[in-house]
């Protein structure tokens, strides 16, 4: 079953996520400060322009930003507009099936419709 | 016979609203918003034109100024005409059906009838708009194959937007109606 405990497997691949990410962030280090001449003598001459070391996390910070608005637009965009019937009901109450009514015991869950629901609050009782 | 009664809107806004009955089965109700004010308009027209005094001081074209006392002008017309709605009114005449009204401050009326038999109820609804919960009048549509199902929904009081205690005195009002077409006798 899915436990969330601690398990040997999941301890060996924290770990090795671990030293993953500070040699990705080493190599990082390296890749952006160390000047070209010093990469050249190394024999490393194959790699990316230092500018996309500066050029990245910006994209990606700026991309975090619109990734709100974004979020916030498709949010008011998915919002049912007050003209559509999913303001009032959906596939699950069309289809619910009437429970027979037992006597004394607790009546099934089910959806009211809209009507009875706007006659039960705002109609003085009778 | 008529009565008016002031309320608020959803925004803050005063609102009234006008009851009127004309027969035993039929009923009006209005919802009056309030008209264009002075202040609101003299400060967008004096937005635009300083903005258009600030560019000419920028390009010295007098053609900016003329250009802004013409979007001035067009721009007050189309809103009247076609944005800013005075009343929105609701007949509700037992066995005929619902006739729905605009009035534009231009004097613009646009009206929408519902008949009968098309009219499953009309009911408060609340829904989400724009980072707000609202309570909104609207018209339920049956079906014609399948009476219980909802086949639209027509939300009534679009611009005005009465809060909760306006809603429930124009339901009421309607509800008294619409129950006279369960005991009045069929016809197919």
């Amino acid at each position: 079953e899915n436990s969330p405990a601690p398990l040997p497997e999941r301890a060996i691949y924290g770990f090795a996520l671990f030293l993953g990410s500070w040699f990705g962030f080493i190599l990082y280090l390296i890749w952006a400060y160390v000047p070209e001449t010093w990469l050249f003598s190394l024999g490393l001459t194959y790699w990316p322009q230092k500018y996309w070391a500066v050029a990245l996390p910006v994209y990606l910070l700026v991309s975090v930003g619109i990734g709100y608005i974004l979020l916030f637009g498709i949010n008011m965009m998915s919002t049912a507009p007050l003209n559509s019937t999913h303001t009032i009901t959906d596939n699950f109450a069309k289809k619910q099936q009437q429970k027979k009514f037992q006597e004394e015991a607790i009546p099934a869950l089910r959806d009211i419709p809209i009507s009875e629901v706007n006659r039960m609050f705002f109609l003085p009782e009778r | 016979m008529a009565e008016e009664r002031r309320f608020l809107s959803a925004s803050g806004v005063p609102i009234a609203l006008r009851r009127r009955q004309h027969s035993a089965s039929c009923r009006e109700l209005a919802v009056r918003g309030p008209r264009l004010q002075l202040r609101s308009l003299s400060a967008a027209t004096s937005a635009v034109w300083l903005a258009a005094y600030g560019l000419f001081a920028l390009c010295e074209n007098s053609i900016v100024l003329s250009a802004a006392i013409f979007i001035t002008l067009l721009g007050l017309i189309i809103y009247l005409h076609f944005v800013k709605i005075d009343q929105e009114s609701l007949l509700v005449i037992g066995s005929l059906g619902i006739q729905v009204t605009s009035a534009y401050a231009s004097g613009k009326e646009s009206t929408t009838f519902i008949e009968m038999g098309q009219v499953k109820d009309v009911v408060i609804n609340e829904a989400i708009h724009m980072q707000k919960v609202i309570y909104y009048l609207c018209i339920l549509l049956q079906d014609p194959e399948d009476p219980q199902a909802v086949s639209e929904v027509v939300p009534l009081f679009q611009s005005s937007k009465p809060r909760l205690d306006c809603l429930i005195e124009v339901y009421k009002s309607c509800q008294e109606i619409l129950e006279q077409r369960k005991t009045a006798p069929q016809s197919s």
